[in-house]
């Protein structure tokens, strides 16, 4: 089983110093960027498939990113990915999603795979919508919120289960599709010190837009679909109150609170 | 002409049987060292005078024997008795040699006083040996493993003991009375009557049994728990002299080591020695805070597990080795230690799983044990295989690496919020990079080394604020690292993340040192961030004063920087007085580095009288947050800190008092489960002395201190 893992560095949310430049795209100078939430719940799956069929099988960690995403990459090929692409390109600053799925399909086109896995979204743009467009541009089956995966090599097939407003939907599609995962597939394992060592060696490919025979002027900021116009920080929530004590001064306490806030 | 044991018939068949006793005994012995030599090395070899010091202080004045006073009255008991009794066996199986030498000197007076000091030191052992087996029988402390190895072993020495007494007895009866042995001749008197075949058939049954004896003991030693008896004294002189806080240095670069501990061979030969010296004495396990809230951590089964693994990798050596030459000439092989018994890993074999992640890393073993076995090292060794090999850890841990790893600190909160501690504080508390921007750093007397739970915990940050009012009060020059502090990455060398520990603390020595905080005092209020600063970053080449906050605020009172106000007077800021005291020590500050007394000046100064707990200095019982499980759900046996709570409540005290960040935490929740409310407040030393400071002007007063 050949797995393509979509991979995309953000700012740690963690952090709390996540912001927008001036320009309405993110300083990423202003904090350490960590591998997408949601991607590396799709790097443990992709992870736990191969493992379960290692014949032949590899994962393979696909990225566009700036300059600087391989220190990132490294720690997702720490957890067991087999080799990084990495899409960089000055152009490519200020991609829309269209842009970045164009991009990661042309780059996919270069790659063998029997999967495409990617994270439901990124904690950064929250757009989710790149893994549909990817399949859309590709023509791939599209799968989406996957909380279980159970491709049948034989058959050439792949059921996912899809969570849904009311359970579960089943999906069957052939061979290669793409699927976008969430965290129901499991926790991202934490990385071993042997896999951290082994990661320093592992290949990661750099590819440019020329090498993806892309047209500059068909992608990046200049023909970006969508514009930040302005951004603003929630405000700070307030503090709060714990009770303590016996039920009934709890119970005191608590209807005080609220009738103090003519909420009852 | 001197014909010693003339009245001992067959006597020189002591010679064989004695002998070859100890030859087997020696053998046996060394095919124990035979596992030794297939772990890895242990070097416990410098400082020789320290380590002779601590070979009398503990294998001969036994000093931790006397903490449980009793038990340790009767161990001397047998103790002393057995050595100067030794004396006796020695002169048998020499030939009379040493009686001959020691009756020489004072017309034999010499000899007579030392066959009278036997006699004593004979009924001390009996009685010693008698109650021991009250003990096993009747009493039955918890502490202890009712096997009948230590029945055997009591059986044993009590008869060598009483078959020499009473062979002595036998002896006086019918040849007369010996110069000296005065409870033998006075036993002999009644005897006196029977006839001298009798008596001569008696003398020789008992002399024979008591050779036989001793003999058997010598064969049967080697296979016994009682082996502590030849390894305890070894086991102390090659103890570990580095300060107990600092955990064993790690490479990390190797790429083919085996990280951690896994299996024997990981372990050194010390460790093994360890196993070896164990006694089940059970100390171990009685101050084990995870034990005593039943889960299944219990340190005395794990280092005997350890020694019973070393055990079954000697099966497959034979007792008589062959020697390189013997195997060639007659085409034999090495026996060598099993194979199998090499590979089993540790984990799951001398100690549960489970067990492994129970452990608070609290040293209560450790400080407990007379023979100075390590227990947490070896947990903590455990700990790093599971983490750095197989990846296989409590799930809770994983957001704490990250946060660690991410954020630098385990709260995962961003490191701009580092300073969020300091608002509302009257005063400004300045941060060392501005300080040099402006090179006013000359001037700075103390760094502040505020710590990520003061940082980021809401009751911790009123900590935080109470030692800059005292340190301001006092008017030190201090300052703190603000954003450019770091986890000091305790908690997670201590979970076995030991790849993060050398992140977090190279971090942390490279803006120490750019700083030049080697040459000024570090005060942090962590005992935490205390022990590993001032312990184990010298492993990476940093060399710091770190002083705990209630040594230095006891210091600044000392030396009258800091007024407080006299006893019967109300503070400026309104009453505060904590009513009764308790302490609640924390491990790595006083267990760990001996600081026992400085939280108890601070609250002297107060004003405030302390009860203590039954648990306290040395000897205090963990919050349950030691060794990272401060991270980690508490899911097996009873709550920790529900029981140390419990210990507080018990004393009647209105206040406990700590001086650690995570006990602060630990025991406000454990004691808000206890009482249900607020009955018992948690105040750190800080803030009690801080609500009693003398004369503050009005900007220096503090904002807030009650819990």
């Amino acid at each position: 089983m050949r797995i393509v893992v979509l991979v995309k560095p953000v700012p740690d949310p963690a952090s709390g110093g996540e912001r927008l430049g001036a320009n309405g795209r993110l300083d990423r100078a202003a904090v350490p960027a960590v591998v997408n939430g949601n991607d590396e719940y799709a790097l443990e799956a992709a992870l736990k498939l191969t493992a379960a069929a290692p014949e032949g099988s590899e994962v393979t960690l696909l990225s566009m990113a700036p300059a600087s995403a391989p220190e990132t990459l490294r720690k997702a090929l720490a957890m067991g990915a087999t080799r990084g692409v990495h899409v960089t390109d000055p152009a490519l600053a200020g991609s829309c999603a269209v842009s970045t799925a164009k991009v990661l399909a042309a780059a996919l086109k270069q790659l063998e795979f029997d999967l495409v896995l990617a994270g439901v979204d990124t904690s950064d743009g929250l757009g989710g919508t790149v893994p549909a467009a990817v399949a859309a541009y590709l023509g791939l089956p599209f799968l989406s919120y996957a909380a279980r995966i159970e491709p049948d090599e034989p058959a050439g097939t792949v059921r996912v289960r899809r969570i849904s407003p009311t359970g579960y939907d089943l999906l069957e599609a052939p061979m290669p599709a793409l699927i976008s995962c969430t965290q129901a597939l499991g926790e991202p394992r934490y990385p071993t010190l042997k896999g951290i060592m082994a990661a320093r060696s592992k290949e990661i490919a750099t590819r440019s837009l020329a090498d993806l025979e892309l047209d500059p002027s068909t992608v990046g900021g200049a023909v970006a679909t969508t514009q930040v116009l302005a951004t603003k920080v929630p405000p700070a929530r307030g503090a709060t109150e714990v009770v303590r004590g016996t039920p009934d001064e709890g119970a005191t306490r608590i209807v005080e609170f609220l009738a103090q806030r003519r909420i009852i | 002409m001197f014909e010693p044991f003339a009245e001992v018939p067959a006597y020189p068949l002591v010679f064989p049987i004695f002998w070859g006793a100890a030859a087997f005994f020696a053998l046996a012995m060394a095919r124990h060292l035979r596992v030794f030599a297939v772990a890895r090395p242990s070097r416990p070899f410098a400082n020789i005078p320290a380590r002779l010091i601590g070979l009398v202080q503990y294998a001969f004045v036994q000093t931790k024997m006397f903490k449980d006073m009793r038990a340790g009255l009767m161990h001397a008991g047998i103790f002393w008795g057995f050595v100067l009794l030794t004396i006796g066996t020695a002169d048998i199986v020499t030939g009379g040699i040493v009686q001959a030498v020691l009756s020489a000197p004072f017309e034999g007076a010499l000899w007579a006083a030392i066959s009278a000091i036997q006699n004593v030191v004979a009924l001390i052992v009996l009685v010693s040996i008698a109650w021991a087996y009250v003990r096993r029988l009747v009493t039955r402390p918890a502490r202890l493993t009712f096997n009948r190895d230590a029945l055997v072993i009591l059986a044993m020495i009590g008869g060598v003991v009483a078959t020499e007494l009473l062979a002595q007895t036998a002896q006086v009866a019918r040849y007369g009375d010996i110069r000296g042995a005065f409870v033998s001749n006075a036993l002999a008197v009644p005897l006196r009557g029977l006839s001298p075949s009798a008596l001569e058939g008696a003398f020789s049954l008992l002399w024979w049994g008591h050779i036989a004896l001793v003999a058997a003991f010598l064969c049967y030693l080697p296979f016994s728990k009682h082996l502590h008896i030849a390894t305890s004294f070894p086991n102390i002189l090659f103890r570990k002299l580095a300060p107990r806080g600092e955990l064993p240095q790690m490479e990390l670069e190797d790429e083919t080591a085996t990280f951690g501990l896994k299996t024997l061979q990981d372990l050194g030969w010390k460790d093994l020695l360890d196993g070896f010296t164990c006694t089940e004495c059970g100390r171990c396990q009685a101050a084990c805070p995870a034990w005593a809230t039943g889960k299944p951590l219990n340190p005395k089964t794990f280092i005997m597990g350890i020694r019973d693994m070393a055990v079954d990798a000697e099966h497959g050596i034979d007792l008589i080795p062959n020697s390189p030459i013997v195997r060639e000439t007659y085409g034999l092989d090495d026996t060598r230690p099993a194979a199998a018994a090499l590979a089993r890993p540790i984990v799951d074999t001398a100690i549960p799983y489970d067990a492994v992640w129970d452990c608070v890393t609290c040293g209560a073993c450790v400080e407990a044990c007379p023979v100075l076995i390590e227990h947490v090292d070896k947990i903590v060794g455990l700990r790093r295989n599971l983490v750095l090999e197989e990846s296989r850890f409590p799930a809770e841990l994983t957001p704490a690496f990250r946060a660690m790893e991410n954020q630098g600190n385990p709260w995962g909160q961003p490191a701009s919020a580092r300073t969020d501690w300091t608002r509302g504080l009257p005063f400004d508390v300045p941060v060392v990079a501005d300080l040099a921007a402006a090179g006013g750093l000359d001037d700075l007397e103390v760094l502040y080394w505020v710590g990520c739970a003061a940082a980021f915990d809401p009751r911790n940050q009123k900590v935080a604020r109470a030692v800059a009012t005292c340190l301001h009060a006092a008017g030190v020059n201090f300052a703190i690292l603000g954003q450019e502090e770091s986890c000091t990455g305790d908690p997670a060398r201590r979970m076995g993340n030991d790849y993060v520990f050398q992140i977090l603390a190279a971090g942390n020595v490279d803006t120490l040192n750019r700083y030049a905080m080697g040459e000024r005092a570090i005060v942090t209020a962590c005992p935490h961030c205390f022990n590993t600063i001032g312990n184990e970053y010298g492993q990476l080449g940093g060399a710091f004063k770190i002083v705990h906050h209630s040594t230095y605020l006891a210091e600044l009172v000392a030396s009258g920087r800091l007024a407080t106000l006299p006893e019967d007077a109300t503070s400026t800021t309104g009453d505060h007085r904590p009513g009764a005291v308790t302490v609640h020590d924390s491990c790595y500050l006083a267990r760990y580095n001996n600081v026992v007394t400085a939280p108890r000046s601070v609250l002297a100064a107060a004003g405030v009288t302390v009860t203590e707990m039954e648990r306290s200095g040395k000897a205090t019982f963990c919050c349950g947050a030691g060794g990272g499980r401060m991270w980690m759900e508490e899911t097996r046996g009873t709550r920790i800190n529900a029981e140390r709570a419990r210990q507080v409540v018990e004393t009647g005290a209105a206040t406990v008092a700590t001086s650690c960040p995570f006990c602060m935490v630990m025991l406000s929740d454990g004691l808000a489960a206890a009482d249900g409310g607020q009955a018992v407040a948690t105040l750190d030393v800080s803030e009690v002395l801080a609500a009693r400071i003398a004369a503050a002007p009005p900007d220096r007063r503090l904002p807030v201190i009650a819990g």
